[in-house]
């Protein structure tokens, strides 16, 4: 497959804060990549460093094979954006809003008509077209800022942040939206500081910290390099420290940990390792109250390799 | 195209602010409140003035007071300034003129002696010392030609006979330009309020920083949207200036504006809204906040209508605040209006005056214009 960007030792500093480090990676067609990381790892520097709207001291850039600048225009009417800020006008409605941004793009109007009720569509803001900005819920407006920035139906979209301070139910309907745009054949750059988004959403993964790439790949690759297999949390109301013993002695465990009622053992390796779990508890008549098993998380990974949790 | 569209979609969401002003203008800008009836009487304008004559009475200061009791009624027995003080200000006496020593000499040998006038407020007091601007202007273009004082006097007997009827009909000319001069003077407020509000509005909404990003990243050279902005702007003042136009003339009735000082008023309003537009621009080089686009609009607005005398004429002003006014392109706007009500004729001479101030306007555009470059320059060397 075609690199649709192609990055290689940018680096970015603001003063003596080097925001991104010599940064390489390419971003192929088709794919939904998830750019993960901590708040300020550099992150939205990234991004906007690949946009041109950031002067940069080294590095190249490479859209659609293309050396990217801020005058390459061929590039730009081919790319979406979505910033982490909401960027509407708060004197247009939703639809004028949407009908601008597309409008810098797309000069046919029948067409362009159609490309913004497709983006109401597809961000569910049907019923909400004639409001404006200051009407809508937080929510809300943020799935318009999404709907400005993919309105155009570009090949290639940048999305940062776009469900921070998003409800559950709203941030699931994004990502189905997010999906969808893929299917339609777009290739995307999702930044964001929320795992489960990446592992629900993302086909590769590039994990920044401090600016600089601490790992990628698809999730399980990534999960590997957690080096655990399994995660298994049991709450036990109290434990006879005898039998706390007995449970590091169980086939595959590698790490016992019993704190306020609830234990939590990590497997590093093995398989069916619930069900001599179970059999254990059963034989040596340990009362508890709910067991359930995990894989490792992108946290895992992270704290794998960084000794620190992805969020604080 | 999108730009324009939503230029124009912006401008119509505030399109109540531009009725308001609008409403505001035909309501107060008709109003009379300088104090004087608009439809003087001839006769009324037969104003009262004290001389204390300072020569002596031959020649051609002897010319000159028969001109003043021709024209004027000479009121006597005012001798301590208090009482003329007071007799000024409730507008008693228009002009109180002092003849200097050996002024019909000094005249005459083309030394242009300086009479001391002090006036009241108002129209009556303005078509006075009109009145008396003329006796001078002529005696000294006489003087000019290195005439005898004798043949100077007998010039000014010709000269002066038809002139004064020219005075009648100006007074009475004036006077009729008074509500123009009163609309177009209040349009000032108007005009900046409507020109700051939007333009100012659909600026700071450009420039936002998340909105440039975005126009940025957008497939439209920035540039051009910035000029495709400018060219609105500029339309969108134009059909301000328009509109007032068209109220004018509902307002002001069609018959006391087509002619040259319709003409006059409608140019100085014109190049105002060209001074506005580029105040506008300046504004918003700085205001990053739709919030603030009202409140410095007032104050621009506001402050430059009370100071320079759109609301209440100039002359009621304290001197401190007048010699602050001058430096506002307001004052010369405002003071144009003004010069184009006393106007009697069409001739070059008599409109310079006015074109001056009309160009004063247009400088000061060209200098907002140059420290508003100045400004985003060094804005987009920080960005
Ligand atoms: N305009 C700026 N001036 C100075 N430093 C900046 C600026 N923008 C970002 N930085 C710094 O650069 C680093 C990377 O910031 P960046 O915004 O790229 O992080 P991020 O990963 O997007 O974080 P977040 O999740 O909070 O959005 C941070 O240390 C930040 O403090
Ligand atoms: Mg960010």
């Amino acid at each position: 497959m075609k690199n649709v960007i192609d990055v290689k030792h940018l680096t970015k500093s603001y003063k003596s804060n080097k925001a991104v480090d010599d940064l390489s990676f390419a971003v192929k067609e088709g794919e939904i990549l998830g750019l993960l990381g901590p708040n300020g790892s550099g992150k939205s520097t990234t991004m906007n460093c690949i946009l041109s709207l950031l002067k940069f001291e080294a590095g190249e850039i490479k859209i659609f094979g293309k050396e990217m600048a801020p005058d390459a225009y061929d590039i730009k009417t081919k790319i979406g954006v979505v910033f982490q800020d909401v960027a509407v006008f708060d004197e247009l409605t939703v639809y004028g809003n949407i009908d601008y941004f597309c409008g810098l793009y797309i000069e046919d109007k029948a067409m362009r008509a159609q490309y913004v009720e497709d983006a109401l569509k597809l961000v569910g803001l049907e019923e909400n077209k004639s409001q404006y900005p200051k009407q809508l819920s937080g929510g809300l407006l943020r799935r318009l800022n999404i709907a400005c920035g993919i309105a155009h139906k570009p090949k290639l979209i940048f999305l940062d942040e776009p469900t921070v301070a998003v409800d559950p139910q709203s941030r699931n309907n994004i990502l189905e939206g997010i999906k969808k745009l893929r299917e339609d054949g777009a290739t995307v750059v999702y930044t964001t500081h929320y795992m489960e988004e990446v592992e629900i959403l993302c086909d590769r993964v590039i994990i920044l910290d401090h600016g600089k790439i601490i790992a990628s790949g698809t999730n399980d690759e990534l999960k590997a390099l957690a080096k655990i297999e399994e995660k298994v949390t049991i709450e036990i109301p109290d434990l006879a420290p005898e039998k706390l013993a007995g449970f590091d002695k169980i086939k595959n465990v590698s790490e016992v940990e019993y704190d306020n009622g609830i234990l939590k053992i990590v497997y590093r390796k093995g398989k069916n390792n619930l069900i001599d779990m179970m059999e254990y508890l059963k034989e040596n008549k340990i009362h508890y109250n709910k067991i359930f098993s995990e894989r490792p998380t992108l946290n895992d990974v992270f704290l794998e390799l960084t000794g620190k949790e992805l969020r604080d | 195209m999108t730009v324009s569209k939503a230029f124009w979609k912006i401008t119509a969401k505030n399109i109540g602010t531009i009725i308001t002003y609008s409403i505001i203008l035909i309501m107060f800008g008709s109003m009379n409140m300088s104090g004087n009836s608009t439809t003087v009487e001839y006769e009324a304008v037969r104003p009262n003035i004290v001389v204390f004559n300072h020569d002596e009475e031959r020649g051609i200061t002897k010319k000159f007071l028969d001109y003043l009791g021709e024209n004027a009624d000479i009121a006597e027995g005012y001798e301590d300034d208090d009482e003329l003080k007071d007799a000024l200000f409730y507008e008693q006496v228009s002009v109180v003129v002092d003849i200097p020593e050996n002024y019909s000499q000094d005249l005459t040998f083309g030394r242009k002696p300086e009479l001391r006038l002090r006036s009241s407020a108002g129209y009556v007091a303005e078509v006075s010392k009109a009145m008396i601007r003329r006796f001078v202007t002529t005696a000294e273009s006489y003087a000019a030609l290195s005439l005898s004082e004798n043949v100077i006097v007998e010039k000014l007997d010709n000269a002066l006979k038809t002139d004064v009827k020219v005075e009648v009909r100006g007074a009475v000319d004036a006077s009729r330009y008074a509500k123009a001069t009163r609309y177009f003077s209040f349009a000032n407020y108007s005009i900046l309020a409507c020109v700051i509000t939007i333009i100012c509005l659909i600026m700071t909404s450009f420039n936002r920083q998340t909105i440039k990003k975005r126009n940025l990243v957008g497939g439209i050279d920035i540039r051009k949207m910035n000029r495709i902005l400018l060219r609105n702007s500029c339309i969108y003042s134009a059909l301000v200036w328009l509109l007032y136009v068209v109220v004018g003339f509902i307002v002001i009735g069609a018959e006391s504006l087509l002619n040259m000082h319709g003409l006059l008023y409608v140019s100085n309003a014109f190049v105002f809204c060209i001074f506005a537009t580029t105040l506008a621009y300046f504004i918003s080089s700085f205001v990053t906040n739709t919030g603030a686009v009202n409140g410095i609009m007032n104050v621009v607005a506001l402050g430059s209508s009370f100071l320079c005398g759109a609301f209440v004429p100039a002359e009621y002003l304290p001197e401190g605040v007048l010699a602050f006014a001058h430096v506002l392109p307001s004052y010369y706007y405002i003071d144009a209006n003004n010069k184009i009500m006393l106007l009697e004729n069409d001739n070059f001479d008599a409109i310079w005056p006015v074109l001056l101030n009309i160009l004063i306007v247009l400088c000061s555009s060209v200098v907002v214009v140059i420290i508003t470059n100045i400004i985003s320059k060094k804005r987009q060397k920080i960005a």
